[in-house]
């Protein structure tokens, strides 16, 4: 189409994809491409003659007469529909050979999306570098590049059947592949944590940053990288620039991304304060368990003087006896015999109180060696025969063979066994005759050993049950209520627990597990 | 040396739950010329069928299930009036009282005095 003052209309330019618009010297548009009609929503009859810098409302409308040859800008132009377009344009002016201006044409793009996308890209580009720059972790921007072709070329070489076992087996070419890790970049906080303050020394390679102690964790996260895997983490103990080491919790990850530009993300955490944090609440346990022995300590000084009491009571009352029996015309030396035999079992008991209240005030650690249960139940079994034969109580020991091995202190366990015993046989001082029986059983678990004391007395009654672990529970008037405190706590210082329950068929037993010795 | 006794072989019992220390007590009792018989418990002694026919009881105070005093008491209530000496590893003022009260001949500490616990007997026997 044609108008009366345009240039005949071209119809390769309505193919163009930018809009060009011709205006007169005036401004007032003569044609314009249908690209311009896409872009501006008016239709060339619909624009013929007006002044674009009306149309567009635009800021930056060229005055005519004052324009320059050739102009390139952008700018925000209104269209048909009331919106702002972002408009990049280059307008140039044709004059005649006189030098006076005949047209101006002006072809333009429409970059208002692109725009949007390029700020919203350099958004992120500043907030992603603030967030690096800020963030209270240390971050590592690292280029493995060289490190990928040592791997490649160390597959090829066929020196290598799995990566994880490689790097087991040579440590030495791990540390190479370390000083083949290059810090390309790094946060303001690890210039503060690994470095003195010029970041530009802490842009080497990464061996310097890690103990000899630490290449495992290298290792593992090199195999995770190159598994597939998004990310890695594990606590390890890294080195500053000055060679201090101290506690981390390690992270790298790995997106696909930069993972092919050879860029490695790490962030490295500064473990110090929570590891010393743990240390202190672990030594605060510790100081108090210890005194809570202590304390109750004046508690049980009463309880234990009462049971030295009873043996040192008896050795004054069989001494006596002895001198009165020597003291006859005819001694009787049957009698001082058997009453001399007394006083060494009475002396032994009482020496046997004493050193478990000593080793008690001491916070003496369990030694822990490896324990079978089988020979801990036979020697607890000799220690009771005594008192099984007095109180005529029957005795059944089951155990299989083998038992697997716990990691535990002999003697405490066997304390809890003889105390468990013990309740047992004066739970059954009111029974009669055939129906006293005590049974020490033992049988593997699936992850330990299972230890039962069972008696056919009178059981337990439903109301003690929850509380009968407790400190200070008893039911014995005068009784501390230690014994069976003490066993639970013995038993869970070995990773352990005990439960006691009433027997469907009459009377209590008592359970305590271990858990085998290879899971501690 | 030691006090003169007053009877001859007459039957004591002895009350304690504590083995070796019963045992010893018997022994002690047996050395001065008595007959003695050990019961480890009040139950079991007033169970038995010689409750009544002892010259002398000697009883620890302390024992699981009924006490020394708690048996003395009930002793009383059968209408047994047979002396009861009562034996005591506590130092509490209040429980030597509440011994006499109940009508022990005396109170005698654990570990005992031999002399203490043979001045006791003559006391009970001669009544």
């Amino acid at each position: 189409m044609t108008t009366a003052a345009g240039p005949p209309a071209e119809p390769l330019l309505d193919l163009v994809r930018e809009s060009v618009i011709v205006e007169g010297p005036d401004g007032r548009i003569r044609w314009w491409n249908s690209a311009s009609e896409s872009l501006y929503g008016w239709r060339l009859e619909d624009v013929v003659g007006r002044r674009s810098g009306e149309l567009f409302d635009a800021r930056d409308a060229a005055e005519p007469g004052l324009m320059q040859a050739r102009v390139q800008g952008e700018a925000w132009r209104s269209t048909a529909d009331g919106r702002r377009r972002l408009v990049d344009f280059i307008r140039v002016v044709r004059s005649d050979r006189a030098g006076n201006p005949v047209d101006v044409v002006e072809t333009g793009r429409d970059v208002t999306d692109s725009r949007r996308a390029e700020d919203a890209l350099r958004k992120n580009e500043h907030r992603y570098r603030n967030l690096f720059q800020a963030m209270a972790a240390c971050f590592w921007e690292l280029d493995f590049s060289t490190v990928g072709e040592m791997l490649y070329r160390a597959k090829k070489s066929g020196a290598v059947a799995d990566f994880p076992s490689y790097f087991a087996e040579h440590p030495g070419f791990v540390r190479e592949l370390m000083r083949a890790t290059r810090v390309v970049d790094v946060n303001d906080q690890t210039v503060s944590i690994f470095g003195r303050g010029d970041k530009a020394e802490l842009l080497t390679s990464v061996e310097p940053f890690w103990p000899e102690a630490s290449t495992a964790v290298y290792a593992a996260s090199v195999v995770a990288a190159i598994s597939d895997r998004q990310n890695y983490a594990a606590e390890t103990r890294l080195r500053t620039i000055d060679g201090r080491e101290f506690p981390v919790l390690f992270t790298a990850c790995f997106p696909p991304d930069t993972m092919n530009r050879g860029t490695l993300l790490v962030g490295v955490i500064d473990l110090s304060e929570q590891v010393a944090a743990r240390a202190a609440v672990a030594r605060m346990q510790s100081d108090l368990a210890h005194a809570a022995r202590v304390s109750m300590l004046g508690e049980l000084a009463a309880s234990i003087a009462h049971e030295v009491n009873q043996p040192l009571a008896a050795i004054a009352a069989n001494g006596a006896a002895g001198l009165r029996w020597l003291a006859r015309d005819e001694p009787d030396l049957h009698e001082v015999h058997a009453l001399t035999l007394r006083i060494v079992s009475d002396a032994r008991r009482a020496a046997d109180i004493i050193s478990r209240l000593r080793a008690m005030a001491s916070g003496q650690a369990a030694e822990r060696t490896a324990v079978s249960l089988r020979d801990v139940a036979e020697d607890a079994a000799l220690f009771l025969e005594h008192e099984l034969q007095r109180r005529d109580v029957r005795l059944t020991v089951t155990m299989p063979q083998r038992l697997p091995l716990v990691s535990a202190d002999r003697i405490q366990l066997q304390q809890v066994i003889v105390n468990l015993a013990m309740n047992a046989i004066q739970a059954l001082a009111g029974a009669h005759g055939d129906d006293k029986n005590l049974i020490l059983a033992c049988a593997a678990t699936s992850d330990g050993v299972a230890f039962k004391v069972e008696d056919s007395g009178p059981g337990i009654p439903p109301d003690h049950l929850p509380r009968l672990f407790d400190s200070f529970f008893t039911t014995k008037p005068g009784g501390m209520g230690m014994g069976l405190a003490i066993a639970r706590s013995i038993v869970e210082s070995f990773g352990g627990s005990i439960s006691a329950e009433n027997r469907a068929d009459g009377g209590a037993r008592f359970v305590f597990t271990l858990p085998r010795l290879d899971r501690g | 040396m030691e006090g003169k006794l007053v009877n001859d072989g007459v039957r004591i019992a002895v009350v304690d739950d504590d083995e070796s220390f019963r045992i010893a007590l018997e022994g002690f009792v047996r050395s001065l010329g008595h007959t003695a018989l050990s019961f480890a418990s009040g139950e079991v002694f007033m169970g038995s069928a010689d409750a009544g026919r002892f010259a002398c009881i000697i009883s620890d105070i302390q024992m699981p299930g009924m006490s020394g005093i708690e048996m003395k008491q009930r002793l009383a209530r059968k209408g047994i009036d047979t002396p009861v000496i009562m034996v005591t590893a506590r130092t509490e003022p209040f429980l030597r009282d509440q011994a006499l009260a109940a009508g022990a001949v005396c109170v005698i500490r654990k570990p005992f005095d031999p002399q203490d616990l043979i001045d006791c007997l003559d006391g009970a026997l001669r009544g």
